[in-house]
């Protein structure tokens, strides 16, 4: 999914998926429940006043404990949050008042027949996994994004390559080398043969070679000896 | 251009853009100065820039991650609307929320037509018959009703004192019921009808039941105050319902997906209004209804005040303003 902006930009966005959803949906559901406990105790000691008052928040609980967090300045409810998980319209922008009403008031149609059925599939059907109420709000569910590891390979020398690369390939080489510290040595080993052409060591593969592929790479991200 | 270069180069920038964005969200406790709007735009737009350039130079990922973030991050900043603040709720109050009603009255007409026939219709049948709010509600359910709205009962609409679960029950299912006719336009609009006609039919049988044994002025003197608010509520919500199902089946010019989103947008402030009026709805019923202590009349006379009220806030409210 993308979203272009005025500037021209492309802005990814990555719609969440169903267990991701389910997660952030169970732990705002238990948090429900305990404020709801909460206050019936309070409520319990006021007596039938308190019984009036934990009933109308518990409706308010109910229906506006979503929306108010979404509208507020971090745009999703605390387990939406604690799973990394956000609610944006599918420009991209912050959701407005009117598509958060209307995309958990749409919650009604999304539980039918049963256990919220319906958005289980919507979310299952659809590519950007939108229940109903997603749909008809414009509004996207998206994972906040993460940073991506930072180029760390200070302990390699750089080395020019030994042939001119075309823009993809460089950027191919960089990416190697930002995967590098998460991949095993030999994985790493046999990725880098593919590259070695880069280095002069076409053919071949091994430690070394995998050290010299990096070293253009540190080359091509601008470092010098 | 290598990336290191190109990063050493407006690195500067990003952090300040960061810095700022940093303070306008309130993600760190900051005490420095106003955030300069026009800086931040500036900011930003290099920033849409040198994303496009490291895009384009396929720079690694990091860097593009670094800056799919920072102009996402600005781009929230700068292009969110302001739709919260007093303000904005009175606007909402005295101008939105009626006027989008009346812009939609064809629909309200129809949806206060789908509840309002059935329950009349009902209610006369089972006053005539009353054996047949056997085939609404089971005998049970039935005899609480009774039982709820007898004059002996120390709190009307209640059971007992000890029975609280019922009746938070009974006012969270009056409310939902409101919720339900708005979402059942999702299924084309069958499903606002079906909710609208099933819970008109609903009160018709229990208020024709309960007239015809005798429970009739303690009943009326109990939904009359707040069915003002949850009555209009539930008509406005199934009006918002049925003009999102007439989207789906009548589009017009535009997709279907299109028309539903136009549609949801448009009637947005019908269903907000209309859960505003749910909660005072509930607050009179858990307050004001439900004391038994009250003499009837004082209740008649401030449920036509609501009545009233509500209808001319619903006729009259923001046709002037510009």
């Amino acid at each position: 999914m993308a979203a272009e902006t005025p500037e021209g930009i492309v802005l990814e966005l990555h719609p969440a998926g169903l267990p991701a959803r389910f997660y952030a949906f169970i732990l705002d559901w238990i948090i429900r429940l305990v404020i709801m406990y909460a206050i019936a105790m309070i409520a319990g000691i006021l007596g039938g006043v308190g019984v009036a008052f934990w009933l109308i928040l518990l409706f308010a609980l109910e229906w506006f404990y979503p929306i108010v967090f979404e509208l507020g300045r971090s745009g999703a409810t605390p387990g939406k949050k604690t799973f990394g998980l956000k609610v944006v319209m599918d420009n991209g922008l912050p959701v407005t008042p009117a598509a958060s009403f209307a995309r958990n008031l749409l919650r009604v149609a999304d539980f039918l027949p049963f256990g919220y059925g319906i958005a289980v599939v919507s979310m299952l059907l659809r590519q950007d996994c939108k229940r109903l109420g997603d749909i008809a709000a414009a509004t996207l569910v998206v994972h906040e994004p993460h940073a991506a590891p930072r180029v760390t390979l200070e302990k390699i020398e750089p080395i020019a390559p030994v042939r001119s690369l075309a823009p993809r390939d460089q950027a191919a080489l960089v990416a190697l080398a930002a995967r590098a510290p998460t991949l095993t040595g030999e994985r790493l080993n046999e990725l880098a043969a593919l590259a070695a052409a880069v280095s002069g060591d076409q053919g071949r593969s091994g430690n070394a070679v995998t050290h010299r592929v990096l070293g253009v790479a540190q080359w091509l991200m601008g470092r010098r000896s | 251009m290598t990336p290191l270069h190109f990063e050493e180069l407006y690195q500067g920038e990003w952090q300040e853009l960061e810095g700022l964005l940093d303070q306008l969200l309130r993600r760190k406790k900051t005490t420095s100065a106003p955030v300069q709007g026009d800086r931040v735009a500036v900011l930003y737009r290099r920033a849409c820039e040198h994303l496009a350039l490291a895009r384009a130079r396929s720079y690694p990922a990091y860097l593009l991650d670094q800056l799919e973030r920072l102009t996402a991050d600005a781009h929230q900043v700068i292009y969110q609307r302001r739709e919260f603040g007093l303000t904005k709720v009175r606007y909402f109050l005295n101008v939105d929320f009626p006027r989008t009603v009346r812009a939609n009255a064809g629909y309200v007409w129809l949806s206060a037509a789908l509840l309002y026939v059935p329950t009349m219709v009902i209610g006369w049948l089972v006053y005539v018959r009353p054996e047949l709010i056997l085939s609404v509600v089971d005998a049970s359910t039935a005899a609480s009703f009774e039982q709820m709205y007898s004059d002996s009962a120390t709190a009307i609409g209640r059971e007992a004192q000890g029975d609280l679960v019922m009746f938070g029950f009974y006012i969270r299912n009056n409310i939902s019921v409101a919720f339900q006719c708005f979402a059942g336009g999702l299924f084309v609009g069958i499903g606002s009808m079906f909710y609208l006609i099933y819970n008109g039919a609903l009160f018709g049988a229990v208020a024709g039941y309960l007239t015809e044994r005798g429970h009739g002025p303690t009943f009326y003197a109990f939904v009359v105050t707040h069915s003002a608010f949850e009555l209009t509520a539930i008509v406005l919500s199934g009006a918002a319902g049925l003009k999102i199902g007439h989207a789906l089946v009548v589009p017009g010019r535009m997709s279907r997906m299109q028309s539903l989103v136009e549609a949801t947008r448009n009637c947005a402030p019908i269903v907000a209004g209309s859960a505003i009026m749910l909660l005072v709805a509930a607050a009179i019923e858990a307050f004001w209804s439900s004391a038994a202590w009250l003499p009837h009349a004082v209740k008649y006379a401030v449920a036509a005040g609501c009545w009233i009220g509500v209808l001319s806030y619903l006729t009259f409210q923001g046709r002037s303003a510009n």
